[in-house]
């Protein structure tokens, strides 16, 4: 009798211990995280990606106690509708109602490039994982802004390697070029364009067709372009827009005579037009988890995201997923949550990513991380086709050079 | 008649007061109620006085906007001296364009409204080397002497706001306004006494772009940057939106629907992002049960935010 | 540029209209006997689409899935036009323009939703038959085997619309309506009811040409407001409410599109709002239009 009463005293000591212990460690500042993409309009595809990506690392950071153990992330998710005045105000809305510490945003260069400053005057980590515009780092940068997706420059000049490779092979002579009409596409054309005219300088680029973005009729422009019969078209379609494009220039058995090397075809893609992609393509992605599954992080990654998600993730979700790990190493690294501190830390940090060892570049603050080029091939394995021969271009391989750097932001100024 | 200007001096101390009580959020999103409000109160001179319904008022905002942002950007020129060029510029273009659209009536001046709305939209957009395309201009900020906080701009835009809302009621009160009065309830007979009813149409037309110009002028150094989605036809939807919520038939009805939308929208896209179907229903809701918007259900009650304005209009179709 | 390749633009451009030709017709029909712009129009084809991805996936395996997808399509929108023309759109008829435009502009935001709501942000692809996965040549130029469907399809709607409209009772009744609405009704015919399938039939277009435009590329949300804009366009350059005129509207756009794409290709689409422009200055009723009465 006595004994039931002693043990019943206990056990009610150490449970009012425990959960004042909870409390106590509960009552540690909760690490406000926005996340503002395009969820509606033509982004919505690659964002949502990415929303579920995050909020799986961040339940993983939680289960640990959050940011340095005791920091739990608490996530607010908004819609940038990928228009910049919105994104304005919804990152706004973020800072001041919500005590947002960080924001992940965007889909859209356009957007992330008018947010930018806004993060900046409210002192707030501005990680771009979607959009990649080397503009959001190259010019007028902010030492807030991150990007951990390799930048436009850094994809075109892999893309334009490879291609300007395969034009020696081949003996290819003219080419056109097609690019969506924004930020994005616009910039990624112009790089490659210059790329190539360095590395094969008898290429003659006949025209450049610029749809609108999200465009759903391409006939005019494949036939078009065939008609002007080049040897290849080096393409700046991302997103749905691709898969249109591909969709319907297929049909016109536009890839059995033109070549068209270097466009980016991501893993949603992959997985979206398993049954219709053309094989044997040579392309171009960001972040294929495929490429990467010798790497610990990556495997467990790619495990827990199929378990909580029943699907493979896409490039978007690797790379919303690095954004919270290399956010939680700048944590780590600056020991406290206070923005001012991280933001220092992570500077020229070494984050260990699903993606390997990588590095924030010093002078813009953008990863060194590789870009993907490969040949569409099935495989057992998956029931979609994935990367075969995949060539890692490293971020070091890719960058623009610091010099050229340093002059444009001479040349922005004037 | 003195209880005429009472509702606008209660707007207006409320107005002053209230940024010092709202969290800085809400300085903000009064801000954007301002420019907004402003624009609106444009359109409706063409809407609510005129009775043309203009699906197109965003290229004057934007044409406004992009003035000031350029002028700040690529040559330097204070704000100050950008508003007036941005009113101007909004003015000849719509000088230019209205000269043709207000030779139609209803729909066709909706479309042909909407029509031009969207060429300008695709000059800007596609004009890369001069406007930046889809990427719009950033780097525009507000003047030194205002700062970078959130309060100075909002006075700042304040004070422009009740300049251009002053002086579009001295239109709105003038003989020029009560002319078109006349043409939109009647354009015929207005006509036949001798009044020129396209030309009047005109300057009216090129009034209103320019204040709509002067909003846009506003927008860029608040949100420290422009894009061309400020021109589309969806954003030529919002002041349709907010005129209609907030009483069309009332001076004040736009600047009160731009509060009430702005608002709306603030709160609602903070918990979902299915915010189209939500402001779908709300408007649809206010067409159908106050057709006269809020100021026009309230103005039936509280006689004091009455003006004398409630005709019987008919369309011209 | 040789013969070969404009002729293959004109094939490009003659699909295109088509295309719009679907889009617009129900627009035009809906504008000439009610008198409403419909902006829900364009959302209404876009869950057309949709649902014909959605009988598609049902019926997978059967080789009738594809093309019987399309009809489907078009009835299952009709049956939401119905109800959006019984609920909310009889109520607004005699309301003032900018009210009606209002309603249809907040339609087609809800509809938008709901599709999102129902199908998600994941682009949706239709998979075709492989009689129709290899292009076609004629005289040379090349042509997406489909579209010899599509073209066959707009004119079919176009021949069953002017039978329609020229030979049966209620194709009389609805040309009448277009004149004058009052001098139906006082012929003692019900023009609510009138009203309702004219609109049904209208959304049933949509939904038919969102069926039909499903497996030309990936059915992606926020397809529904570049169209909708064009598809205003063609009706303001055909005429109102004239079936003709639509035709025409819809050819010249597509033609212009595809051949300015050969030659400039920036001012594609500027050039067609000039045109819009131009069409609605001088000749406001539209090329085969008549001038509207007041």
């Amino acid at each position: 009798m006595n004994f039931r009463k002693t043990a019943a005293f206990f056990v009610t000591v150490i449970t009012c211990l425990f959960f004042f212990g909870m409390t106590g460690a509960k009552a540690a500042e909760p690490y406000h995280l926005g996340v503002a993409l395009g969820l509606t309009g033509t982004g919505a595809l690659y964002s949502a990606d990415q929303v579920e990506a995050i909020k799986l690392a961040a339940e993983e950071i939680n289960a640990k106690g959050g940011f340095l153990g005791r920091h739990k992330i608490e996530l607010f998710i908004r819609d940038t509708q990928t228009k910049p005045d919105v994104g304005v105000r919804e990152v706004k809305d973020l800072i001041l109602r919500d005590k947002i510490k960080a924001v992940i945003n965007d889909y859209s260069s356009a957007v992330a490039m008018a947010v930018k400053p806004i993060a900046q005057e409210y002192k707030v980590l501005h990680i771009a994982a979607i959009s990649n515009s080397e503009n959001i780092t190259k010019i007028n940068p902010s030492p807030y802004t991150f990007q951990v997706v390799p930048n436009s420059y850094m994809q075109a000049k892999a893309a334009a390697v490879a291609t300007a490779k395969m034009a020696k092979l081949k003996g290819w002579k003219e080419y056109i070029t097609i690019a969506s009409d924004y930020e994005w596409g616009r910039s990624t054309q112009a790089e490659a364009v210059k790329i190539l005219k360095e590395m094969v300088p008898n290429l003659t680029l006949k025209k450049e067709f610029c749809p609108r973005l999200g465009e759903a009729q391409y006939t005019s422009y494949i036939t078009g372009i065939m008609a002007l019969k080049p040897d290849f078209v080096y393409g700046s379609l991302a997103s749905n827009d691709n898969v249109a494009w591909m969709e319907q220039a297929k049909t016109y058995g536009f890839f059995d005579k033109i070549a068209y090397p270097g466009s980016l075809i991501s893993v949603t893609e992959l997985i979206l037009q398993a049954k219709t992609l053309p094989r044997n393509l040579i392309a171009l992605t960001r972040a294929p988890f495929f490429a990467h599954l010798d790497i610990p992080m990556m495997a467990d990654f790619v495990k827990n995201y199929r378990a909580k998600y029943n699907k493979f993730p896409s490039d978007w979700a690797v790379l919303g997923y690095d954004a919270v790990y290399a956010l939680k190493q700048g944590v780590e690294k600056a020991k406290t949550i206070d923005t001012e501190k991280v933001k220092d830390s992570m500077k020229g940090l070494t984050v260990n990513l699903t993606r390997g060892k990588l590095t924030f570049r010093t002078i813009d603050n953008q990863l060194s991380c590789s870009s993907y080029v490969g040949t569409i091939t099935d495989d057992p394995k998956y029931p979609f086709p994935i990367y075969k021969d995949i060539v890692e271009v490293k971020g070091s391989e890719s960058e623009r050079p610091e010099s050229e750097i340093l002059e444009a932001r001479k040349a922005a100024k004037k | 008649m003195k209880n005429k200007y009472l509702f606008p001096l209660i707007l207006f101390l409320l107005a002053v007061v209230l940024p010092f009580i709202v969290p800085e959020f809400w300085v903000h999103v009064l801000t954007e109620i301002l420019i907004m409000g402003l624009f609106a109160a444009s359109f409706n001179m063409i809407f609510g006085y005129m009775g043309q319904l203009t699906f197109g008022h965003a290229a004057y905002y934007g044409v406004g906007a992009y003035t000031t942002g350029l002028l700040m950007v690529k040559a330097n020129v204070p704000l100050l001296l950008c508003l007036p060029l941005s009113m101007l510029s909004a003015g000849l273009c719509a000088a230019v364009l209205g000269y043709f659209c207000v030779k139609l009536r209803g729909i066709y001046f909706a479309i042909l409204t909407m029509a031009f709305g969207q060429l300008v939209y695709y000059i800007i957009f596609q004009w890369y080397s001069f406007t930046g395309g889809d990427n719009g201009l950033q780097g525009i900020v507000p003047p030194d002497f205002l700062g970078r906080a959130a309060n100075p701009y909002y006075f700042f835009t304040l004070i422009v706001v009740a300049i251009g809302m002053i002086a579009l009621w001295i239109i709105s009160a003038s003989p020029f306004g009560y002319t078109m009065r006349a043409i939109r309830d009647n354009a015929e007979r207005t006509e036949f006494i001798g009044i020129n009813v396209q030309r009047y149409m005109h300057l009216n037309f090129i009034i209103a772009a320019m204040f709509a110009g002067l909003a846009g002028a506003l927008w860029g150094p608040f949100n420290r940057s422009v894009a061309p989605d400020l021109c589309s036809w969806q954003h030529s939807g919002m002041p349709v939106f907010m005129t209609v919520m907030g009483g069309p038939f009332n001076f004040l009805g736009p600047l009160i629907g731009s509060a009430i939308y702005t608002m709306l929208m603030a709160f609602v896209t903070s918990f979902t992002e299915y915010w189209p179907m939500v402001s779908g229903i709300v408007i649809i809701l206010v067409v159908l049960i106050m057709p006269g918007g809020l100021l026009g259900l309230l103005g039936d009650k509280l006689p004091f935010l009455r003006q004398n304005e409630h005709s019987t209009k008919e369309t011209n179709g | 540029m040789d013969i070969t390749s404009l002729f293959t633009q004109f094939l490009s451009g003659l699909t295109y209209g088509t295309i719009l030709f679907l889009v617009a017709a129900g627009l035009s029909l809906i504008f000439g006997v009610m008198n409403i712009l419909n902006f829900a129009h364009a959302a209404l084809w876009l869950m057309g689409a949709y649902f014909s991805y959605t009988f598609w996936s049902w019926m997978q395996g059967n080789s009738f899935a594809f093309w019987l997808s399309i009809p489907l399509a078009g009835l299952a929108a009709a049956a939401v036009g119905w109800v959006m023309e019984v609920v909310l759109i009889k109520r607004i008829y005699k309301r003032e323009l900018y009210e009606q435009l209002l309603i249809t502009y907040c339609i087609a935001l809800i509809i938008s939703d709901t599709i999102k709501l129902t199908w998600g942000v994941t682009n949706k692809l239709i998979v075709r038959p492989e009689m129709i996965r290899k292009p076609v040549f004629i005289f040379g130029a090349p042509l997406d085997s489909y579209f010899i469907f599509v073209i066959l399809a707009g004119a079919a709607v176009a021949i069953g619309l002017w039978w329609f409209l020229k030979y049966t009772r209620y194709g009389h009744i609805v040309k009448a309506a277009v004149y004058s609405r009052e001098m139906v009704g006082a012929l003692g015919i019900p023009i609510p009811r009138i009203d309702t399938w004219v609109f049904t039939l209208g959304i049933f277009l949509a939904g038919f040409a969102g069926g039909i435009q499903a497996p030309i590329g990936s059915i992606t949300l926020g397809m529904d407001t570049a169209i909708i804009i064009q598809a205003f366009c063609v009706v303001v350059i055909g005429g109102f409410g004239s079936l003709l005129g639509t035709l025409v509207g819809s050819l010249i756009v597509g033609e212009v599109f595809s051949f300015t794409i050969l030659f400039w290709p920036e001012g594609a689409m500027v050039l067609i709002f000039v045109i819009t422009a131009a069409i609605l200055i001088v000749r406001p009723w539209g090329l085969f239009g008549t001038p509207m009465r007041t």
